[in-house]
Order: C-alpha cells, then structure tokens, then sequence
C-alpha cells in the first residue's frame, strides 16, 4: 500500500472482527447491523398477536396449531452503518515526544477502522477540524472512496488551535440519520464544552467513540534539566523548571483527565485513554471484540 | 579557606548555569504547564531556594568543620574590621611544654598563629599585655613578636583575673574596635576561676564604649613525654640539707621510669639514678655540706624532656643554727616526754627549753621553731606574742592540761576532760596517712597510731581540720594554719594518768615532724618562688645570678628561676608549685569566669586532648553540616499527597 498509516498484516488479522453498531442504525441499505424498524431479516424479534390486515404470510402456524391463536412472528431489520472519523488537525496533535506524532496516530485508527468498515458493507467519512476549517470526506460504501478518504488523511497537516467543538456540533446538526462518531484528539480544550458537543451528539442518538490520544512524555512529564517550552498552537513560550511544577502539572492532568472521562461517561460514549506508544493491533481488536454484541460472543 | 569557601559557591554556580542551559521543545500540553507555574510559583520557589541554601551552606560548614584553624576561627566570627587586638600571653612555665610531636612550645605555637592572624588582619594595631610583666606594650610589628623578650619563656605563673583586668583597663583609655585574645594552655591553677577578681574584671569590660570581641585560644593538647622536678622544703640539719623534692610525670605514667636527678652543690656535681613508679615521686636529699661551709646554695636537675622549665631546682641554704624548742609545761611526765621527743640526746643541734605556765607571760620566740603547750590556753599577753610567732611561720602545739576550759584562743578551745570506762581505753580508729605529722614514713612505713591506748582525753572545739580521730569519731589530732604558721592540737598527754602517748613510737615522729616544720621558718628566707614577694627585690637591691645553669635572658632575670643575691640576701627562685600541676580548666569553669563576655573558645587544629573544649569550635559545624543536609533531604521529599500514576484506562459502555 502506497499510505504509510495503513498495516497490511493488521487489517488481515483484524478483517475477521466485524465492526458492530452498538445502537440500532438507520439506513436505505439492506445492512447486518440491527434497524429500529421491523423488517426481513432472518433474525427473528418477537411475536405479537394478528390484527387485521397483517400479512398473511407471516402468521406462525406451528404457534396456531398449538394455541389457536394467530400470531405474527417479527424480524428484526437489517440496516448499514454510517462511520464518521473526526479528526482533530490542530497544532497539538504535532507533538511526539516518546511515542510517534499523535495526528500519524489517529491515521492510523482512522484509516484502519475506515478499511475494515467498508470492507464489511458499511459507510466511512472523514471529518478534520482546526479552528480555521472544517474538511469533510462524506461516508460511502464503495471500495474506490477508501483511496480518497486515506489520501485525505495523507496531505493532513496539523497547524493552529483545536476545532473540535465547532466540527462536533456540525456534525451533530448535520447528519440526520444515525451514525458511528469516532472522534479522534487530544481533546486540549474545555471539558465542559466538549461535555456540551458529546451530549449534543447524544441527543442525535450517534453513537460515539472517543479516542483520547496523549504522549507518554505528555503524561509522565519527566525532564531533568530546565526547558524552554513552546505552544505547538499559538507559539508562546515559557521557559520552566520542570522539576519545580512536575507535581502541579501532574495533578492539572489528572483532575483533566477524571473530568474528561466524566464527561464522556455522561453522554455515553466509549472512552479510551491512549498513549502514543500503545501497540495498535490489541487496540483494536480490544475495541472491536467489546463492541460485540453479547450473544455473538 | 578560601577554596573551601569558594566550594560552598558551587550549588549556586551549578543552578545559574543550569538555568542557562535550557533546552526548546515545541509542547503541546501547553495548559497544564501554565496552571502548574502559577500554583508553584510561591511556597515552590521558596523550598527551591532553601534547598540551595542548605546545599551551600552545608558545603560551607563541612569545610570550617575540616579545617579547624585558629585563623577562621579568630577572624571569621567577629564581623567587621577591628583596629586593636589586645594579646593577652601566658607565658608561664607550663607553656614550655612541647606539642606531642615535640617540635614547638604552646607559647612559640600560639605566637606563630597571632602573627599569621594578624597578616590577615591588616593594620590593625597589637598590644601585648604578658603574664609576666602584664604591662600594655604595642608591639610594632607581628614579625618580631616571637623575638621580644617580653613574650619569651618565663618561670613564672599566669594570673588571668588581673590579666583581663588591665586588658579592660587598657582598653578604657583607648578606646577602638578591639579584640581581646587570650592565649593560654587553661591551667586551672592560672585562671583561679572561683576568684572573685572575675567579677571586677567583667564589669571592666562591660562597661567599655565598644564591648570588645573575646576569645580564649587554647593551646592544651597532646604533649610530648615530661617529668618536672620541685624542691617542696628545704632545711639545713647541721652540716646536712635536707631537701624534700618531688617527681611528677605530667603525661601518663606508664609503668616505672629511670631517671638520672644531677645535684649541683656549690660547683660540685653529683649524679644519682631515681625509679619513678608511677606518676610522681616524693623523695627526701641529703646534701652533705663541705666542712664549715656558712652558706652556700646549688640545684637539682634531671635530663631535658617535653619541658625545659621544670626540669631544675634551685636551693640555697644559711648558717646552720640550733633548733630549739619551746615546753610551756608544769614540771612533771608532760614536760619531760615532749622535752624528750623534741629534742632527744645526740639529735643535733635540737633543744629545749621548759617554761612553767605562770612565767609564760612574754614568751621570747624569735629563736624558737616550736612551741609545745601542756597547759591550759593561753591568754592576754602570752596569747597575743604566740599568735605573733604563729604568724612568723612558727608551729605551736596544745597538749590538754586536764584543767577546766577557759578562755579560746585563735577560736579554738578544749572540752571538759572525759575519762575513760573501766577497763576501756580510747582507741584511734583513723588518721591521715598521706598528710600531716603521722602521715606514712617515705618508704611506705605507717606510725602505728593504733597503738595508743588512752583513759583521758580532752577533745579540742573548734573549725579545725582533723587528721585523726578516736574510734568513738572525736578527733585526736587537728591542724589549723594561720599565716606562715600552724597550730596543732593532740587530744591526749604524754603521761600514765592519760595514755601511752610517752612511748615515743608516735610522740616521738610527731614531734620531730612538726619541729622540722618550724625549723623551715628559719630556711624559708632561702628559698622562694618566682614572683613571690620574698623574692622580688626590695628598694634599692640590686639583683644579680649567682648560678650557671642554662643560658637565662638577661632581660628577663626578675621572671626567671635560679639563685640569686639581692642586696645581701642569698636566695634561690623556682617557678611557682602550681605550674605543675596537671588540672586543666574545665568547660563549666571557664563559663563561669568568663560568663557575659561571649567569648568564644578557639583551639589548636589537631591538638585537642580534651573533647569538651573543642566541641564548640569544629564540631558545632559537624552539627551545622548534619543540621543542613537533614534540612535539604526533608526539603527534596516529594510531598505527602502524591499524585496517581496516569495509566490509560478505556471506559467501556
């Protein structure tokens, strides 16, 4: 493969997972993932008692011969999923400190995620944000669309401050039927506000996955020697001891991070912390085998 | 010093260098990092800042601690420039003594340092005020102080209460920053430090203008291997001299020590070979005089040692002359048993003399060396010309006379007689075997005391020292010094109808003793010590050294020892019985004698031998060095609310 994010060997070994919707989808194509609405399916819903101009065909006989009762046997309908990646493209998602750069990350969950999803039948799109703009790769089904999206995250470059509220809220207003959020940033902005853009997307019943990608050093904060740091965002500098604020700057974090998986806890979206040096292949399969559904397991 | 001074300076130099070498890196988090800063800025700063202090100060205290130089002592805790140092010197005999590695004298040491200090101290002006002459004088220059005769050796002792007096007084009439060094090796016997004088001489010093800066540079220490020599009496037995010295090892004895002790008598030496057992010897010297010889005078002396001071002993001796002995007795047992023991036939030229009581009136003394006195106390005119003779250093003895007590005399006085139970004697339980007329003969032999079986006695009152009691714990024997003089009273007579005191196997010894003792009142005139006032001369006496021994500093002749003509009289000088002794002044002392001055307490780096008058000099940096890295390492604790391990942990829903 000509992209440097993709794995072949990973999405050979991931491609047996199937990506499941952990909420019932809306859509116009005949899918394997669960539809609010009662359809043709093989998969079998329930029974409820005939009314009068329920089809015929679907009366359970056996059921009749039993009870002498009519009933309708129901199916659940099957739909396909819609995938939107949001991407967030701002200047922080440059920095690699121990591990690899954070936006070379998110490609790589992006693209792959995107890979698996098209190859089982479903629609990807990509959505990349800064404060400046908002880029979007619509989500469609066809294998050719693949080579635009991943190109679209090829010629990314990360540069200013983060908008990712702006990019959520959009989203959020403008997809009308049910989709799969996965949101991939270092979510450097105001808990509370992206507290406000997840419920927002809750409210739309998408059902959202957040991967909150950091940088060990980013975590660990472990210098010796006094720097000079400088905002990959706005490009203010400050020059400190780091051994004077690491317990300061440790605990910042913390409470940032309880607030943040707060936060996401409240408007259901599945949270995971990630560091940069984190191997992607039990990643994944970590992500994808808990969104299983219980019976297939 | 000053590299150690220069280490101290590293932590600050390492932080500043380091706050340079930062390095950039483009950062992300930048949210954190600002809310981090703004907390810290404060209490953080400040326990970054004490840290350095305490690394700074903690390499500043190891190095004063390592280094325990008088210099860094003498100048590094004074603040500020000073105009004057008043040098007060010991320069008594005890400062002769050699370092352990026997290369200098504590008094050459103690210069070498002044001079040293004083090159760092600039201009400021020196003033010598020694023990000696302890006269003010300004010394030109710190180079010569170690030339000057008035800072050389001396055989005289150091007296510290009149020496910081006149520093004070010095001081009062010019008037300056000022330092006050007393340099000293802290003989107890040189301080007196329960000595009222202290008093006088810090309110001197308080009520200066400008409270000088003390300090007390001690010089005790290890020292090399000494033995000092002292003549303790001496007496002229006819054509004998008689002559008590003593053998003290000031360092520890170990084991027995071979010594060669050369007497110098009259130009003629001799040479004997003396075991010292242990630490000192007491030893009597008999010099047999050269036919006819009136007066005449020598030394003693051993091989030099660790000091070259107290290895001579002078003497001179005069006519010889009877030694007669006065018995204020009725007639009867009493009066012929002390004339017996007192002066013994073939004993010299021993005499006595008996008085009846009633004709002992105006009792003529002036060739008299004892008085023995069986009759009741005496009063009026004999009590007051027998006090005079007391006085004179002349030895008087009351026996009880068995009459009731009268009058007291010099506050002492007889209880009623008392007499034994039947078939019951008083026995002595004790006695002082070490001190006084029954203490042990020299080669060990005890007065049998114990045999003295008494059925009378008659106990004296009075403040008296006892030197033996009877068994029921009333003395037997008491001693009060008066003057030159002593008056002794023995509880029991020499005659059958009181005890078996006339046997003579006590009387006879104690007697004799205390006889010779009054014998000294006479060869007293020919022996004296250095500074003493028989020894200093009178106006109009012209002094001059009669003996060759050593080399002696012309300049320095009133304070050295040796035998002497002044005017007309012949005697021999040696340095005073104090200097040899081995007590050094102790911390609490010292505190007490200079209590409100603040001194401090500086000592010769590696000399110490006594742990308690250094501590406060270098170990109180080892203290300070403990106190600062205790202090950095509670600082470099992280805090107590430790902040959890960040670890990325997937919510599931």
């Amino acid at each position: 493969m000509k992209y440097s994010f993709l794995d072949n060997t990973l999405l050979s070994r991931l491609g047996s997972l199937p990506i499941d919707a952990r909420v019932p989808m809306l859509g116009n194509v005949a899918g394997k993932h669960r539809s609010p609405h009662r359809g043709s399916s093989v998969e079998f819903a329930e029974y409820r008692k005939y009314v009068p101009g329920d089809d015929t065909r679907r009366l359970d006989w056996k059921a009749f011969a039993r009870s002498d009762r009519f009933y309708i046997k129901e199916f659940e309908a099957d739909t396909n999923l819609r995938a939107y990646f949001v991407v967030d493209a701002s200047g922080s998602m440059k920095f690699a400190g121990q591990g690899e750069a954070k936006i070379q990350y998110a490609r790589r969950i992006a693209a792959s995620l995107s890979y698996l999803l098209v190859n089982q039948g479903d629609a990807a799109g990509l959505s990349i944000c800064t404060d400046k703009l908002h880029l979007e790769v619509p989500p469609s089904r066809r294998a050719a669309h693949l080579d635009r999206l991943f190109s679209t995250l090829d010629n990314l470059q990360p540069s200013g401050p983060t908008g990712l509220l702006e990019a959520l809220h959009t989203i959020a207003e403008k997809i009308s039927q049910r989709a799969f959020v996965v949101i991939l940033s270092d979510l450097f902005t105001e808990p509370e506000a992206l507290g406000d853009a997840l419920q927002h997307l809750r409210y739309r019943k998408h059902d959202i996955s957040v991967f909150h990608l950091m940088d060990p050093l980013e975590i660990s904060f472990d210098f010796e020697r006094p720097h000079r740091f400088v905002d990959l965002e706005d490009q203010t500098a400050l020059v400190v001891e780091p051994n004077l604020v690491a317990e300061e700057y440790k605990t910042a974090l913390r409470d940032f991070l309880a607030e943040v998986r707060a936060k996401c806890h409240d408007a259901a979206a599945d949270y995971q912390l990630v560091t940069t040096d984190t191997p992607l292949e039990p990643l994944l399969r970590d992500f994808l085998t808990a969104r299983l559904p219980k019976s297939k397991h | 010093m000053l590299w150690g001074l220069f280490a101290a300076s590293i932590p600050v130099i390492i932080h500043l260098l380091n706050r340079r070498r930062h390095k950039t890196i483009q950062w992300a988090a930048m949210q954190f990092l600002l809310k981090a800063t703004r907390e810290s800025r404060g209490k953080k700063k400040l326990r970054h800042f004490l840290i350095l202090a305490c690394r700074t100060l903690g390499i500043a205290a190891l190095m004063f601690a390592a280094a325990r130089p008088i210099i860094s002592g003498l100048l590094g805790w004074g603040g500020g420039q000073i105009d004057m140092v008043v040098l007060v010197l010991d320069r008594s005999a005890s400062m002769e003594l050699r370092s352990g590695d026997g290369q200098a004298p504590r008094r050459q040491m103690v210069l070498q340092k002044v001079r040293d200090s004083m090159q760092t101290l600039g201009n400021a002006r020196l003033v010598l005020i020694d023990s000696a002459t302890e006269n003010p004088q300004d010394i030109p220059s710190p180079e010569v102080l170690a030339e000057l005769s008035s800072a050389a050796a001396t055989d005289t002792e150091a007296d510290f209460p009149t020496l910081l007096n006149r520093a004070a007084e010095f001081l009062q009439n010019t008037p300056g920053r000022a330092e006050i060094w007393l340099a000293s090796d802290l003989q107890s016997s040189n301080w007196h430090p329960d000595d009222e004088r202290w008093a006088a001489a810090r309110a001197s010093l308080a009520d200066l203008p400008q409270k000088p800066a003390v300090r007390v540079l001690s010089i005790s220490g290890t020292s090399a291997p000494n033995t000092a020599l002292s003549i303790l009496s001496s007496r002229r037995a006819g054509d004998e001299l008689l002559l008590d010295l003593e053998l003290l090892q000031t360092t520890e004895a170990r084991g027995s020590v071979n010594i060669p002790l050369t007497a110098n008598l009259n130009g003629t030496r001799t040479t004997d070979s003396l075991t010292i057992p242990g630490q000192s010897l007491r030893l009597q010297k008999r010099l047999t005089l050269p036919p006819g010889s009136e007066t005449g005078y020598g030394w003693l002396s051993i091989p030099a040692d660790g000091n070259d001071r107290d290895n001579v002993a002078y003497f001179a001796y005069g006519p010889a002359r009877a030694v007669k002995t006065l018995i204020v007795s009725p007639p009867g047992e009493t009066a012929a048993y002390l004339a017996l023991s007192s002066a013994p036939p073939d004993f010299g030229r021993q005499q006595a003399e008996i008085i009846d009581p009633t004709r002992a009136t105006d009792l003529k003394t002036s060739d008299v060396a004892t008085v023995l006195w069986a009759a009741p106390l005496p009063t009026g005119t004999a009590a007051e010309s027998l006090t005079r003779f007391i006085a004179s250093g002349g030895q008087v003895v009351f026996f009880p006379s068995g009459k009731a007590p009268t009058g007291n005399f010099l506050d002492q006085n007889w209880q009623p007689a008392q007499d034994a139970d039947r078939d019951k004697y008083f026995i002595i339980k004790e006695w002082n075997h070490a001190d006084g007329p029954l203490r042990d003969g020299l080669n060990g032999t005890p007065i049998p005391a114990d045999r003295i079986k008494a059925i009378r006695r008659q106990v004296p009152i009075g403040s008296a020292a006892v030197l033996a009691r009877w068994e029921d714990g009333e003395p037997f024997l008491t001693r009060q010094i008066l003057d030159r003089g002593t008056i002794w009273f023995v509880s029991s007579a020499p005659d059958y109808t009181w005890s078996n005191l006339g046997d003579g196997d006590v009387l006879l010894p104690l007697t004799q003793r205390i006889v010779a003792l009054g014998t000294e009142r006479f060869d007293a005139a020919y022996i004296a010590a250095v500074g003493s006032e028989p020894g200093s001369s009178l106006p109009g006496e012209v002094r001059s050294r009669l003996d060759d021994f050593g080399s002696p500093d012309p300049a320095n002749i009133d304070h050295l020892g040796g035998v002497f003509k002044l005017g007309d009289r012949l005697i021999a000088l040696n340095r005073p019985a104090a200097e040899d002794t081995l007590e050094i002044l102790n911390r609490e002392d010292l505190d007490t004698a200079l209590s409100g001055t603040g001194y401090t307490l500086l000592e010769q780096a590696g000399q110490a031998d006594d742990p308690s008058l250094s501590r406060d000099v270098w170990r109180a940096f080892l203290i300070a060095l403990i106190f600062f890295l205790i202090a950095e390492a509670l600082l470099c604790l992280p805090s107590k609310t430790t902040v959890q391990v960040l670890t990325p942990q997937p919510s599931k829903h």
